[in-house]
């Protein structure tokens, strides 16, 4: 279900949170919305979700206007709010029982015991929240948001707090989704490998501002194809620093001989260097970090396809 | 992404001509049969607000503080009841209820919203298809069932002491009572909810409800008292002041049932205002009505 965002501003008091934004997400696909904090994303999943209302522009969710819909639009999106939490003195069956039963969905079909075991957390359904994890809790978050088999499910931070065990499962659920499904994921995330593990596509905001949006793989590109070669040296430094010189850019960063050159030029910096010299090596190709930083130093945004547009200015702000 | 798929993610997918699943969930949507009728969503919360009272041992807690107090009362001035010992009990309970009654149910609901959304319970709860509204009066109406049948056993235990102590002569005097203090505690569980709604923070709520007993139950019938004596008011005005308070509403519905012209304070005065008992019931009802209906207004506009 494609979800269209149209020029929208939202501002509280004199805090400009969203200004004119516009972009498409398109249906099927798992979308990250990254941003430092502040930049606008978990404003724009509020009024994804219905919580609150654009000042001007508009977001539609699968040709439905959500402004229209109001709480309504919530059938089609499932949202997993960055805050979420449960009463402590229920189970996690009980509480997907009353999320069951709140989308007037039969809570005896064996749903609810089917997204357990999707998130992994069969064995812990009839223990109280009390004593879930933090991981837990998330994972029990997820269950619900998916109880009502959405079509787009909207995943605030869905990470924050987790353990890397914990954050591991919660890439497997949400790739298993991504794989078995035809649900459109939005998620946000400070974590920009994570965004760039479970993403097709991005849109970086800051300050309320669009800055880029895009397939990650674009985005990347855009911020340039070369690689970075590290190398660590065995014994003989100075040799190896002789080995690599007129290779690209060198500099030496801490323990470690770091050479930016371009892709075809590693493969032969990394046969012409003696393995005698080197103790380790690794090689770096272009992250979405870099296309991260790139976006938040424009003064527009920036489309994949590498084409710039001004940001829409908006009069009286 | 499959093209092919419809969404499953409960564990499995179906295959092709899947559209329909979405095209289904639009149509329940479009006939309000795509999530929960609002009167079933209201009795979930409802539900799930009476187990939480239940397990969290509020249901217990407030048993036991009307039992005691109310059995505690009752037996101290069982020795000077004579004949009419219903009504003198029933005089005595509603002095004690006054004070107690509001404390209780103000502890009872002033986190009602506020500390749902500490916990983050609210935050999940909004995420659902429902109208904000009907969350709060789900919640309210749930543990209003609570403090009710508290109310009503730790109070009632007293009325049974009573009837096996004086038969049933004048026990409707104290069925009465019983009715005006639960409806006194949903009054006073009512501006809670409210002030759960308003409170940015569970301790903001906490203290603005400790500033609402301290008013209705105290400040309120002083001033009262007051103004009647240095100004001559007429008896609207006078009817007007009673019915800006609860507790003057309990008061005078307990007292008239009691056929009494007077107890001490305020209610002396609002005995002679002319305000019949189905006046007085409709107003404590408008009390109970009349905060609800603003939380779940405030809390459409609550930013979470």
């Amino acid at each position: 279900m494609q979800i269209t965002i149209t020029d929208v501003h939202k501002r509280y008091g004199d805090v400009v949170a969203l200004d004119g934004p516009s972009f498409e997400i398109p249906s099927g696909s798992t979308f990250g919305v990254l941003g430092t904090n502040g930049a606008g994303k978990t404003t724009l999943f509020e009024l994804l979700v219905g919580h609150d209302r654009p000042d001007s522009g508009t977001i539609e969710v699968g040709g439905l206007d959500v402004e229209d819909a109001g709480h309504r639009v919530r059938e089609r999106v499932a949202f997993l709010p960055e805050h979420a939490g449960f009463p402590a003195a229920l189970t996690g069956r009980e509480v997907l029982d009353v999320h069951a039963r709140m989308r007037g969905l039969d809570a005896g079909d064996g749903r609810i015991g089917d997204v357990l075991e999707t998130v992994g957390l069969a064995d812990a359904a009839d223990r109280a929240v009390s004593g879930y994890s933090n991981g837990m809790g998330r994972r029990l978050g997820l269950a619900a948001a998916l109880l009502g088999e959405p079509p787009v499910l909207v995943l605030d931070e869905p990470t924050a707090g987790l353990d890397p065990r914990g954050v591991a499962t919660f890439h497997g659920i949400v790739e298993r989704i991504d794989r078995e499904t035809d649900a459109t994921v939005v998620l946000s995330s400070h974590v920009l490998s994570e965004v760039e593990r479970l993403c097709e596509e991005v849109a970086i905001l800051e300050a309320g501002e669009l800055r880029a949006v895009g397939p990650v793989d674009e985005l990347r590109t855009a911020s340039g194809d070369g690689v970075t070669v590290v190398l660590r040296p065995a014994d003989d430094r100075a040799e190896l620093l002789d080995a690599v010189q007129g290779r690209g850019a060198v500099t030496e960063s801490g323990a470690v001989i770091e050479v930016t050159c371009e892709r075809d030029a590693a493969f032969d910096l990394l046969s012409a260097v003696d393995s005698a010299l080197v103790d380790r090596f690794e090689v770096r190709e272009p992250g979405l970090e870099a296309a991260f930083h790139d976006a938040l130093a424009t003064d527009g945004d920036r489309t994949g396809d590498g084409q710039s547009t001004e940001v829409a200015e908006v009069s009286g702000r | 992404m499959t093209d092919d798929t419809v969404p499953r993610p409960d564990g499995g997918y179906a295959s092709a001509g899947s559209t329909d699943v979405t095209t289904e969930r639009d149509t329940r949507a479009a006939d309000g049969l795509g999530s929960g009728k609002w009167y079933r969503q209201l009795l979930v919360v409802a539900g799930t607000e009476y187990r939480l009272a239940i397990r969290g041992r509020w249901a217990i807690a407030m048993t036991a503080i009307f039992t005691a107090f109310a059995l505690g009362l009752t037996t101290f001035s069982g020795s000077s009841v004579g004949p009419e010992g219903f009504e003198r009990t029933v005089a005595s309970l509603a002095v004690l209820a006054v004070y107690l009654v509001p404390l209780v149910a103000l502890a009872f609901s002033y986190d009602a919203v506020v500390g749902r959304e500490e916990s983050g319970w609210l935050h999940t709860l909004f995420a659902l298809p429902v109208d904000r509204a009907l969350i709060v009066v789900g919640t309210a109406v749930g543990r209003a069932v609570v403090f009710a049948g508290a109310a009503i056993i730790g109070f009632g235990a007293a009325g049974f002491f009573l009837l096996g102590e004086f038969g049933t002569t004048g026990f409707d005097v104290y069925a009465s009572f019983l009715l005006a203090t639960v409806g006194l505690g949903l009054v006073f569980l009512a501006v809670g909810v409210l002030v759960s709604a308003l409170a940015p923070e569970k301790t903001h709520a906490l203290g603005l409800s400790l500033l609402a007993w301290a008013w209705f139950v105290l400040v309120h019938d002083l001033l009262g008292l007051g103004v009647i004596a240095a100004l001559d008011l007429t008896d609207a005005a006078v009817s007007a002041m009673l019915l800006a308070n609860p507790t003057g509403i309990f008061r005078a519905l307990v007292l008239g049932s009691l056929g009494a012209a007077g107890d001490a304070g305020f209610a002396a005065v609002l005995a002679e205002a002319g305000l019949s008992t189905p006046v007085l019931a409709a107003a404590l009802l408008a009390w109970i009505v009349l905060p609800i209906a603003l939380a779940a207004v405030a809390v459409r506009r609550r930013r979470l």
